[in-house]
């Protein structure tokens, strides 16, 4: 082993304790960036599972750009085209099954419909049937399953399976299995086109279109797909379906806030790795000297101090992706169950190798970028340190342009707050923390002084108090940056209790407002509508010849995508169209509208006219207005919506989503499948004969569940609770390497005051009153920590809730985090007890005698 | 060609009014094979005089030529390459690295200057064999006596055969009897192994091993004379 590691190795492993901690801070840094990193991955993993259609085995797919179905007359018009062989359509569906739908144990939760058309599919598609028959036009209830689904559901050839559908649940005899298919997407049950349509309440659509053409040559296949496009128009995608791309992207923003906790959290490992390099090189430059006067150049130390950071670093990121990994299965299977409550998907660990890469590249590097200041200050340690007692350090001075351009990035951070520009406030996030640093040097002192007259009254009549804090103002830059690591672990803890706070208490008045009602109907998954079956206008009408009940509403979904110059990227964005009752929604449901107002909206979608609200997210995706007209993709071609109001409610929160009339629906997508429903009684009615009719209706119609308004709004409440006490439990973890910042400082100065502290001894101080002395400084460094934290901390959560403001996605009511910041004071001061008690046991233990003759 | 060569040597700290002249115009020459004791009052400059023989620091005016090279012109680097290889220092306090053992200690010169660390822990094995710490070589410093550790320090600064030994009050922290080894070793260095060796020292009866005594006072080299 070379000098640098032998070095290296053994002055860790002479400091097991402060190596410990210090490692720690960048396992913390790295542990969350990974875990995080896990989460979304896995999430869209899943996510694109559960949404997946069919491989296309075939040379052409040809979907509707909205995903939606349409005529199955296109088919004739592709046909048309020379050099198209083999044509089919089908009609695929997934459909998302009811909790248990086939027994407890199942672990299935959504298949894929697939309608197709005998004659023709298998000439595009190999169907090896092994046991029984393939299926025959004129085929009713009847279905191919593969072997794998048969074992699953432990079904038999000519046993029925169930599946829920619009006109409610249909028996399907299996007529014939094929073999499992090694594909990621849902198991397939094959019914005929004909069937499918009818099940679907599609008569006479198709959602997919599959070709095989004459030639497999890339040039001809080219210019015939090319023929097919110019047939069909731009309305048409050739490629797989649209899967729900709107909401991944709502998924990334909530990993890039994630990941700035993450890089805080390794900035503030930073911080901690920085004073730790400081400590060592106060501590050792008796060994420095020495090795420079017998011949070590300013390289070779520098060298020396990188390579122990080096060691940290490659321990602490290594440790730190292996615990991550352990965070991130927690996270993935902790929130698993509430996502397929929500969503209907099941999730399992993802780890991409750049995450790998990503982690190693921050974690080491942190380490070694903290490491190369004191490294370099290592460097000039002059050889004759090794023979004479350093003359230790005077008053520091406080760099006055460090404090300006302090002074000006607050106050630019302030400025951009006000202006309300969601880019400025990002930046002034930023540009507030490093502020705060900068300025915190000048700012150790009335603070210290101010903490101080409180400490005196503690401390009264034995001086430690003025002592300590003389003790912190001469060195007013380590205090700072040791303020600043505290600062930065609190901030994080106050800025997302704040940013919780916020968004617990908008989600939940949203909540209120939009599912107020006596009784939902709910679909297995209430984010992303694509899978989730619904059902014919008959159990509307049936839930409302119910006696007692009062109103009922009833939402539907298409999809559809938006062509605009103003969406970033590909210029078009997939969207979530709502069909709801205007009348029936404005008496049961309600929105937050950000512009317009509830009355004009509801009643011009009310009017015989093309008019749209539009969510926050999708105007400002799309850069829309009221007054605007949208140009919506249907199946039945583009058409012109005009926008009313913006508005969104809890169901929309994350999605681009238009609410339109469910008329419009029925006239442009060809939709009239109720996918969501609220019931309210009638005054003074009969709950329990309601609730039984109810009951017995909805049994029929096993994909959807019934609860009851207050009910369901309290089971909301405890899975987002149970999500953000994980958070909160993710927040102390990341508070914790203040602790060890403070523990560093204090001990740095104990260590370079070791003379001071044997001359108070040898005149007189008793042990208590340096242990005193010591704990009394920690006060103040926490005290001087926590109060800049919190008010980064304030900072930070109102950014964020303005900035989403300012985004024009959801208004958001401040909510002042005063839990939050009662705990972060009652942490830092606690904390700063706890850092103290090493060093100030070390300082009071200190022999006299040795500490007089220490150099 | 004398070894240790300065002429007109000054060191002045501070300036104006606070400036303190810490050595004053020191001439000295010692040759190959010499021992020669500094002695004199605390403040007197010795220190300051062994520092800037040994390139530790530079003085304000004069200069100091070891081997036949004038260390002024020398950049920091180079000058730690000279430490490395042809000067020798021990300390008061020995100055051993407390994690790593009496051969690492010893071979410390030679690791830095690129030699393996096979090559260098023989090469430290047979000093420290050759003053008696044959048994000691996997110690560590706290594991040792005091005089024991200075010899490990006398083992360091031997290593790369320096042509000069600086020894600043080697024996200012050691008893009586590990104060007389010390002192003898020296004497060896400098007579069997034919290095020349300076050693500051407070103690009359360890200044009596040098065949060679400067006394200073404020700075100035009083008197240079030749024991025996």
């Amino acid at each position: 082993m070379n000098l640098q590691l032998t070095l290296a190795t053994r002055y860790l492993g002479g400091r097991k304790l402060r190596t410990f901690l210090t490692t720690l801070a960048i396992v913390i840094g790295v542990m969350v960036i990974f875990g995080v990193g896990i989460y979304l991955p896995s999430f869209t993993a899943a996510f694109e599972k559960s949404l997946l259609s069919a491989s296309g085995q075939t040379d052409v797919m040809i979907t509707h750009k909205t995903g939606e179905s349409f005529s199955a007359t296109m088919l004739n018009r592709v046909k048309a085209v020379s050099g198209v062989a083999v044509i089919g359509g089908s009609l695929e569906r997934i459909i998302n099954l009811p909790p248990n739908f086939y027994g407890k144990n199942s672990t299935i939760s959504a298949l894929a419909l697939v309608g197709i058309d005998p004659s023709v599919a298998p000439e595009l598609h190999e169907y090896r049937i092994t046991q029984g028959r393939f299926l025959k036009a004129g085929d009713g209830n009847v279905a191919i399953i593969s072997e794998r689904l048969a074992d699953t559901l432990g079904v038999k050839l000519n046993d029925a399976i169930k599946l829920p559908t619009t006109q409610g649940v249909v028996r399907l005899q299996i007529v014939g299995l094929i073999p499992g298919r090694a594909a990621v997407s849902n198991e397939q049950v094959i019914i005929t086109l004909a069937q499918a349509q009818k099940l679907l309440d599609a008569p006479g659509r198709v959602n997919v279109i599959e070709a095989n053409l004459t030639t497999k040559e890339k040039t001809e296949s080219d210019a015939i797909v090319n023929a097919i496009k110019a047939q069909l128009g731009n309305t048409y995608t050739l490629g797989g379906l649209t899967s729900g791309s709107e909401f991944l992207g709502a998924m990334q923003m909530g990993q890039i806030i994630f990941n700035l906790f993450g890089f805080l959290t390794l900035a503030m490992g930073g911080f901690i790795i920085f004073n730790t390099f400081r400590t060592i090189v106060a501590e050792r430059r008796h060994d420095i000297g020495m090795l420079r006067a017998i011949g070590a150049n300013r390289a070779t130390i520098v060298g020396f101090v990188l390579t122990e950071g080096l060691v940290q670093g490659i321990l602490g990121t290594a440790i730190g992706i292996g615990l991550g990994y352990l965070l991130g299965v927690l996270i993935t299977t902790g929130t698993s169950a509430v996502i397929k409550n929500i969503m209907n998907i099941e999730m399992s660990p993802v780890v991409e190798p750049s995450l790998v890469i990503v982690s190693i590249v921050l974690g080491v590097g942190v380490t070694l970028f903290a490491g190369l200041l004191p490294a370099l200050s290592a460097s000039r340690v002059q050889p004759l340190e090794a023979i004479r007692p350093s003359l230790g350090e005077t008053m520091q001075r406080i760099s006055r342009v460090g404090t300006i351009i302090g002074a000006v990035m607050i106050a630019i951070a302030l400025a951009g707050l006000l202006v309300g520009n969601f880019a400025l406030v990002a930046l002034g996030g930023f540009l507030f923390l490093i502020g705060l640093v900068l300025i915190a040097p000048a700012l150790v002192k009335p603070i210290a002084n101010w903490f101080g007259g409180l400490l005196a009254i503690i401390f009264a009549r034995e001086g430690t108090g003025e002592l300590a804090q003389g003790n912190l103002t001469r060195q007013p830059g380590r205090a700072a940056i040791t303020a600043g690591a505290t600062m930065i672990g609190l901030a994080i803890v106050v800025g997302a209790g704040g940013m919780m706070f916020s968004l617990t208490g908008t989600v939940m008045n949203m909540f209120y407002k939009s599912m107020g009602s006596d009784y939902l109907l709910v679909p297995p998954s209430i984010a992303i509508w694509k899978g989730d079956v619904g059902a014919s206008e008959t159990l509307k009408a049936k839930i409302a010849s119910i006696p007692g009940v009062g109103a009922v509403n009833s939402l539907r979904y298409a999809q559809s995508s938006l062509q605009s110059a103003a969406i970033k990227g590909a210029g078009e964005a997939a969207i979530s169209v709502l069909g709801i009752n205007p009348v029936e929604y404005s008496k049961m449901s309600g929105m937050d509208f950000q512009q317009g107002n509830a009355p004009d909206a509801y009643n011009a979608l009310a009017r015989d006219e093309r008019n749209a609200i539009v969510n926050g997210i999708l105007a400002a995706t799309a850069n829309l207005k009221v007054g605007d007209l949208m140009p919506l993709a249907t199946p039945s071609g583009e058409h012109q919506y005009r926008i009313v109001a913006i508005g969104s409610d809890v169901l929309s929160m994350k999605i681009n989503t238009a609410y339109i009339s469910q008329t419009n629906m029925k006239l442009d997508f060809n939709k009239s499948e109720d996918i969501f429903y609220q019931v309210n009684l009638a005054p003074g009615a009969d709950t329990a004969t309601a609730d039984q009719w109810l009951n017995q209706i909805v049994a029929d119609y096993p994909q959807f569940r019934l609860v009851i308004g207050h009910e369901y709004a309290a089971e909301f409440r405890a899975q987002y609770d149970s999500i953000f006490i994980g958070f909160y439990v993710l927040l102390g973890v990341l508070a914790f390497p203040s602790l060890i910042a403070i523990l560093n400082t204090l001990a740095i100065g104990v260590i370079e005051r070791t003379r001071e502290i044997g001359m108070l001894r040898a005149i007189g101080a008793t042990r208590g009153q340096v242990w005193r002395t010591i704990v009394a400084e920690a006060l103040l460094l926490a005290a001087i920590g926590t109060a800049f934290g919190i008010l980064a901390g304030l900072y930070l959560s109102y950014v964020f809730v303005e900035g989403i403001g300012a985004t024009g996605i959801y208004k958001m009511e401040y909510v002042f985090p005063f839990a939050g910041v009662l705990a972060a004071t009652a942490v830092g001061l606690i904390f700063g007890v706890i850092a103290a008690l090493f060093p100030a046991r070390q300082a009071s233990q200190m022999e006299i005698i040795r500490a007089l003759r220490y150099e | 060609m004398s070894l240790i060569q300065t002429e007109n040597l000054t060191k002045v700290y501070g300036a104006g009014e606070t400036a303190i002249t810490a050595l004053d115009h020191a001439n000295l020459n010692v040759n190959a094979g010499e021992f020669v004791a500094v002695m004199g009052p605390s403040g007197c400059g010795k220190s300051t005089l062994l520092h800037l023989l040994g390139g530790l620091d530079r003085p304000t005016q004069g200069s100091v030529s070891i081997d036949g090279q004038p260390l002024a012109k020398l950049s920091d680097d180079a000058l730690s390459q000279m430490r490395r290889r042809k000067i020798g220092f021990v300390f008061q306090f020995f100055n051993l690295i407390p994690i790593l053992t009496s051969v690492e200690n010893a071979a410390l010169p030679l690791l830095l200057d690129g030699t393996s660390p096979g090559k260098a822990k023989q090469k430290a094995s047979e000093w420290l064999t050759k003053i008696g710490l044959g048994e000691r070589l996997k110690s560590r410093p706290d594991q040792l006596s005091a005089g024991q550790q200075q010899r490990v320090a006398i083992a360091r600064a031997l290593i790369t055969d320096p042509v000069l030994v600086l020894a600043d009050e080697p024996t200012g922290n050691l008893d009586t009897k590990s104060s007389d080894e010390i002192a003898g070793l020296l004497k060896q260095i400098a007579r069997e192994w034919n290095r020349a060796v300076l050693m500051v020292t407070h103690d009359p009866r360890i200044a009596a091993y040098a065949e060679c005594i400067v006394l200073m006072r404020d700075g100035k080299i009083v008197e240079d004379k030749h024991n025996g």
